[in-house]
Parts: structure tokens; sequence; C-alpha cells
């Protein structure tokens, strides 16, 4: 084909001069000889970079955070991991990259209503009403995080595979509460719930070898319906109502007690002085009569008679002395008028 | 030269269309079958580059992944009687595309077939179970049978049911009515019952309250008059003791103290003359 003929002019002014001498420019710069030029002139070049840019376009990356599936011709034919990595061009091989580390979320009985800080919520009871044992009905919401487990298993296995982990989840939810006692899932039992529903989940999910890992169930809001709601709070306040009446008893025997054992102490405080005085003022009153009792033994008839005459003479100018002598007063004690006396004293008062 | 290369790049475009009529690629996600002239032929196509004849034959694909019938919900009676209304979903895949395409051709046919098959299987089914049975116990068991008789049933369609799962069972909105009006008449006898527990263990407090205070102040006064009395008889004792020595002079001391007490003011005495006290003035 004459290609090495580089002198001739391949393009009998067909192309604007201006190319003509960039390519010129190029083809010298190189040391070696170009094998192309002649009579096809351009058209090898391009078709030589499309090649190029064609076999190029089979360099892709994988991000850390993906999960790296070659199709040839449709077929998955093998994964790769992050990093970059080469796969035939299309149409013969495509490359997916599904996010196998991201953390997907799926809501059930609500709808986060546009951003999820703002937390505007939207209700959807015919989801989230749901029968417990015993035909009881609980409202409840909750949400299923997952993420991808095996790459190729979850794009090729189960079609709407979001879809799938809602169903899948809202039959596994109302089998757990199916099983449990209103009153558990309203309080106690939460914890239990989820793992029952989380681990039910899985199970039906590797049924389908979704390639889907559940990585947790959680109850958002649990209450009664609101037909019923008061009753529950009712319920909730009798049992405060419980705890306060207890209380106040309490309280009570708390104010009580410590006040009859003060009292006590002081009735027994009050005793032990009531006998100790008595027992000290005995043993002072028997002092005295002792020491008394021996002065007097040494001279009885004196102290005796000082001690009389000192008694009348203490006495007597206090009251009020009537003096009988016995040689004349036999006859006249009977008319004294004592009585007048006294009532005379009564009215002046 | 221009025309003979014009000629071969032309020849060259005729082979490559004709070449791309006659290959096929089938996804990963996909199973195809080749119909010549209308009519099916024998042999399934899995993922890859497949060939077949331009122009009289055809390529039908098919979905290979699992795929979801979600039925609208119905009321289904079960055995004691109650209306429950079941909403469920069923997991199906085509498994022979051939027969498949021959009996219901496409989805939306083969939905029409699932969704008898399965609502009949799950009337019959939960048909013999009572409502708690439903919803509590044999749930999980239950839809395990429907699945197993739909899938038997579905074989012929080319399809195989995956699973049959209720999503949801529950009460029709006039039965729910009762079920709220019972558990509130159960919320009401437990708030009750709350109510008067505590007030039966409030009145056990404060009786025994009362009752540890009243004998803590009855043993407070029997320790006091024992007190009391330890301290009359002792001062009793030492009285006697002293007082015994000499009868009479105790007799004599306390007697003129007593006067003194007794004969206050105002206090009107009557004196013989003869009294020792006189002895001198006569």
């Amino acid at each position: 084909m004459g290609w090495q003929d580089n002198d001739k002019n391949p393009w009998g002014g067909q192309k604007p001069p201006d190319l003509k001498e960039a390519i010129e420019k190029i083809k010298k710069s190189i040391p070696f000889k170009i094998p192309f030029g002649g009579k096809y002139g351009l058209v090898p070049i391009i078709v030589v970079v499309l090649l190029i840019l064609w076999l190029a376009s089979g360099i892709y990356f994988v991000a850390p955070d993906e999960a790296g599936v070659v199709k040839r011709f449709g077929e998955a034919v093998r994964s790769t991991t992050p990093g970059p990595h080469y796969h035939i061009p299309v149409p013969v091989e495509t490359v997916m990259k599904p996010k196998v580390t991201q953390v997907r979320r799926i809501e059930i009985g609500f709808r986060t209503i546009g951003d999820r800080q703002l937390g505007r919520l939207r209700a959807v009871t015919n989801e989230s009403l749901m029968l417990t044992k015993a035909e009881n009905i609980v409202n409840l919401t909750f949400i299923v995080q997952y993420k991808i487990k095996d790459a190729i298993a979850y794009l090729f296995n189960v079609k709407n595979q979001d879809k799938t982990v809602k169903d899948a989840a809202e039959a596994a939810m109302r089998e757990t509460v199916g099983e449990s006692e209103i009153d558990d899932i309203l309080t106690t039992g939460k914890f239990k719930v989820q793992q029952d529903t989380k681990a039910i989940l899985q199970k039906i999910l590797d049924g389908y070898n979704a390639g889907i890992h559940i990585v947790a169930v959680q109850l958002q809001d649990v209450h009664p319906p609101a037909q019923v709601m008061a009753a529950f709070k009712d319920v909730a306040s009798a049992k405060e109502d419980k705890a306060k009446m207890v209380n106040d008893a309490y309280g009570y025997r708390n104010e009580i007690l410590p006040k009859a054992k003060g009292k006590s102490a002081q009735i027994t405080n009050d005793a032990v002085a009531y006998k100790e005085s008595k027992i000290i003022s005995a043993e002072g009153d028997a002092s005295r009569f002792m020491q008394i009792l021996a002065e007097y033994r040494t001279a009885r008839e004196v102290t005796k008679k000082r001690l009389y005459i000192e008694m009348m003479e203490k006495v007597l100018p206090g009251v009020d002395k009537v003096i009988v002598d016995d040689k004349i007063g036999k006859n006249m004690l009977p008319h004294l008028s004592l009585g007048r006396e006294l009532d005379k004293k009564i009215n002046t008062k | 030269m221009k025309l003979k290369g014009k000629i071969g790049v032309i020849a060259g475009l005729i082979v490559i269309f004709v070449v791309s009529l006659s290959l096929f690629t089938v996804d990963q996600t996909q199973q195809a079958i080749v119909i010549q002239l209308g009519k099916p032929l024998e042999g399934i196509y899995g993922p890859g580059l497949h060939f077949k004849v331009p122009f009289i034959q055809q390529v039908m694909t098919f979905e290979k992944r699992i795929l979801v019938y979600d039925a609208s919900p119905t009321e289904i009676l079960t055995k004691d009687k109650k209306n429950l209304v079941v909403d469920n979903y069923t997991k199906w895949a085509i498994t022979n595309p051939l027969r498949f395409y021959t009996t219901v051709r496409n989805e939306n046919g083969a939905q029409a077939r699932l969704d008898d098959i399965v609502y009949a299987g799950l009337r019959v089914e939960l048909g013999q179970h009572n409502l708690s049975d439903i919803v509590s116990e044999t749930r999980d068991a239950l839809m395990m049978k429907v699945t197993e008789k739909s899938a038997k049933r579905a074989e012929d369609y080319g399809i195989r049911v995956v699973d049959v799962r209720i999503k949801r069972a529950d009460l029709p909105e006039q039965n729910e009515k009762h079920v709220f009006g019972r558990m509130k008449a159960e919320r009401e006898r437990q708030a009750k019952q709350y109510r008067s527990e505590g007030e039966e263990e409030s009145k056990k407090i404060t009786a025994k309250a009362d009752m540890e205070r009243t004998i803590i102040l009855a043993e407070a006064y029997k320790i006091s008059e024992k007190l009391k009395g330890e301290g009359d008889a002792k001062s009793i004792k030492i009285y006697a003791e002293a007082y015994k020595k000499d009868i009479e002079f105790y007799g004599f001391i306390r007697s003129l103290e007593a006067y003194g007490k007794a004969l206050k003011k105002d206090t009107k005495l009557v004196i013989n003359l003869n009294a020792p006290f006189f002895k001198y003035m006569n």
C-alpha cells in the first residue's frame, strides 16, 4: 500500500492545509517512521485511535464500597474486588458495580416526607396495625436495614429487591407479633420482637437466595391503636396512682413512727428522772434525819422542846387564833360563833 | 481501487448486519426460547451469546429471577366463622419457559393463573383453622402447606412457586371495633385493679404504722412505770431504813414539819391554853 511513501502528498488538497502541517509535524517529531499515510491518509489513524479508545474503555475502577461483577454477553463470568480492573470492552463485556457496603433502609408503617433530619412522618396504618396473640391489635412501626451479602446473588436472583425485603419484613413482623402478648410488645418484649423478626426475615430471604444480609430490624413507635389509647393511658396513670398511694402511706409511716419513738424516749427519760430524783431526795431526807437524830440523841428533852417552840413561833403568827382557857372556856366554847365569823369573811372578799 | 474499497466496505457492512441478526445475547437475569415461524423450538437458552437463523427465527426472553405476585387483600372465612382480611404475596419463578410460553404466554397470564391457584389454596387451608391459630401458632406451617400445594399445581405452567406468604392477616373494620371494645374493657379492669391494689397496700401500710406507734408508746409507758416503781420502792426503803432508827422522834419531827405546812395564814386555830406552848402563860 506504499505506507512508507511519506513524501507524496496524500490528500490532494482535500483536507485543510493546517491539519496537514500538523500531521507532518507530529510525524517529524516522532523518531521512527509511522506506518500510516499513503493513499488512505487519516482514516487508518482515526481507526487506530478509535480502536485504542475502545480498548481503553475496558478499564474500570471498583470503589472501596463496591463490588464489580463482569458480564460477558449478558452472562456473569467473574466478580472483582475494589481497585482498577480491565474487561473486554462493550459489547462483549459489561461491568456492574453494586454498592455492597451501603446500608439500605426500608420504613414500614410510616414514611418520612422530605428530609429525614426534619423528621416529618406520615403514618401508613394499614401497614402498622397488626393482630397480636389473644386477638388484640397493636400499632407498630419499624425500619429494616439491610445490605448486600452476595453481589451476584443480589443482582441476578430476585427481581425488585426492595419490595422483596419489605414484603418479607411485613410477613416476618406479623408472624412475630402474632405470637406475642400485647403487653410484652408494648413494654419489655421489644428487643425480642426485633430479634425474632430479624431471624425470620433473614431465613425468608435466604430461602429466595436473595444475597441480602439483614443488618437490623428496629421498632420505631409501638403503641396501642388510637381507638383504645385513652384506656391504655389510664392503666398507666392507674399504675402511677397506685405507686403514689403506696408512697403516701410510707410517707405517713415515716412521719408518725419517728415521732412516736421520740415521744417514747421522752417518756422513759422522764421516768428515769423521776426514779432518780425520788431516790436522791429520799437519800437526802434520810441523811438529814439521821444527822438530826444523832444530835437529838445526845440531848433529847432540850432538843425536842426547842424544836417544838421554834415551830410554834414560826407557825402561830400567821394563823387566825382563838385561844381558850380550859377553866373558863369549858362552857363558852359552844357559843363561839365560829360559823358566822367565817361567813362574814367570805362576804367581804 | 476506490470502487473496490467501497464495495469492500459495503460487503463488510452487510456481513456485519447479517451476523448481528443471527447473534443474540441473553442476560444473566433472563432465559430465552427461539420461535421459528410462530412455533416455539425445543431448547432453553441461558445467559451468554447464541446463534439463530435470521428472519425466520425470533427470540423470546423471560425472567429467570424470582418474581413477586402481590395479590390484593381478600376476606377469608376461618374455621371458627370469623372473617380475616388476608394480604398475601407469592414468590415465583419461570422454570420452564417453553411450557410457560405455550400455556400462559407472559407474566400477566401467569399472575392470573397464580391468583386462582394461591387463593384457592389459602381459602381451603385457612378454612380448616381457627383465627387464633392462623394469627399465632400455625402461621408458618400453614403457609408452607399452601406453598407446597400451589407449587404442585403451578408446575404445569412451567412455574415454580417459591413461597406463599401471608403479609397481613387482619380483621375487617367492623370486627376491629369489637376488638377495640374488648381491649378497652380489659384495660379499664386493669386500671381499676391497680387503683384498688394501691388503696389496699396504702391501708395496710398506714394501719401497720399506727399499730407500731401504739406499741412503741405502750412499751414506753411500761418502761416508765417500771422505772417509777423502782424509784418509789427504793425511796421507801431508804426512808424506812432511816426512820425506823427512832420512830417516835420521826413522828415528832415530821409532825412539826407538817404543822408548819398545814397551818397557813387565815387558818382558824382554836388552841387550848393548856397546850404545852402556853405552859408559862398560866
